[in-house]
């Protein structure tokens, strides 16, 4: 949930300037996670994520799509995916943890912490994706037998994206810079 | 520290998320290997398919002679065969979705057929 402290409209400046540079880290995570070579294609640990979930439980929900978006777009202009299929399931992915998490929302300060978040975006991202591959990029009827290992990489992954940002919120250096404190509560 | 962040709702989403994987696997590959039924093609004859429901021994005459072939639950094989090298009998029992037997002699090929086909390759 978002910021009930003060007018949402006061302030919008410093925000929107919060959005962009979450924003530009979470394409910067991106792109060096681009970079590592993975062992298993389609498997890697989702690290931009984290910046995702700093956003909604710092900024709210709307500041986290649009930093998802803007993620999304931004990665795929520098890495030279966009409109491709890389990008389209990037995007699918995208909406899919969103739909989680709002659908989380209303737990999402007092019942549910970063880490059933990320575990929940990260199963949301990988289920958008296979669903957008099998039904228009590769409608094979053999490809659910590679969603199993698929959904266990993201559940790990999800358990450790969720802890660093637990981590992350925690650290004195962070919260230096968040008008309202981690919900702690 | 990350041990006082654990609410319930995480250690229920966390439940749910291992559950479902555990059930995709489930439902991905258990029944993926299942031979149901058996294929007997013959040349010049209609394809015969004979279910892999109980035991029991088939005799397909042939041009070279008899193929005998055994069937049981859940997998078949071809017992005997005319073939002077036993390419026939060397397949084995055929219990994978897509196993093939073959005897050329007696113009004749073996397949067990699953309801989930399994793989034949896989690559990126």
């Amino acid at each position: 949930m978002g910021t009930p402290a003060g007018d949402p409209r006061a302030g919008s400046d410093a925000r929107d300037r919060a959005i962009a540079a979450l924003a530009a880290i979470a394409i910067g995570i991106q792109i060096l996670e681009a970079a590592i070579p993975s062992p298993v294609p389609g498997i890697k640990p989702g690290l931009a994520n984290i910046v995702t979930l700093i956003t909604l439980l710092v900024l709210g929900w709307r500041a986290a799509v649009a930093v998802t978006l803007i993620r999304v777009v931004g990665s795929s202009l520098l890495l030279g995916t966009l409109l491709s299929p890389a990008f389209w399931l990037s995007l699918a992915g995208a909406v899919a943890s969103l739909v989680l998490l709002a659908a989380l929302r209303p737990f999402t300060p007092r019942h549910v912490g970063p880490v059933g978040l990320a575990i929940a975006a990260a199963m949301g991202h990988i289920t958008g994706q296979f669903l957008l591959a099998w039904a228009i990029i590769i409608p094979h009827p053999n490809l659910p037998l590679v969603l199993p290992p698929l959904l266990l990489a993201a559940l790990i992954a999800g358990s450790l994206t969720g802890i660093l940002t637990a981590q992350v919120l925690a650290d004195p250096r962070i919260q230096r810079h968040v008008r309202k404190p981690a919900p702690s509560s | 520290m990350t041990g006082g962040l654990l609410r319930w709702g995480d250690a229920l989403i966390g439940t749910l998320a291992a559950a479902i994987v555990l059930t995709a696997f489930v439902l991905a590959y258990s029944p993926s290997g299942d031979a149901r039924v058996l294929v007997i093609s013959q040349a010049g004859a209609e394809p015969r398919h004979e279910p892999l429901d109980r035991a029991r021994v088939l005799e397909i005459r042939g041009p070279a002679g008899i193929t005998r072939i055994e069937i049981e639950p859940g997998r078949a094989r071809c017992a005997e065969s005319p073939g002077r090298q036993d390419i026939c009998e060397a397949s084995g029992w055929l219990q994978a979705h897509g196993e093939v037997a073959v005897s050329l002699p007696n113009r004749l090929t073996l397949q067990v057929l699953g309801t989930e086909p399994g793989f034949d390759s896989m690559h990126y």
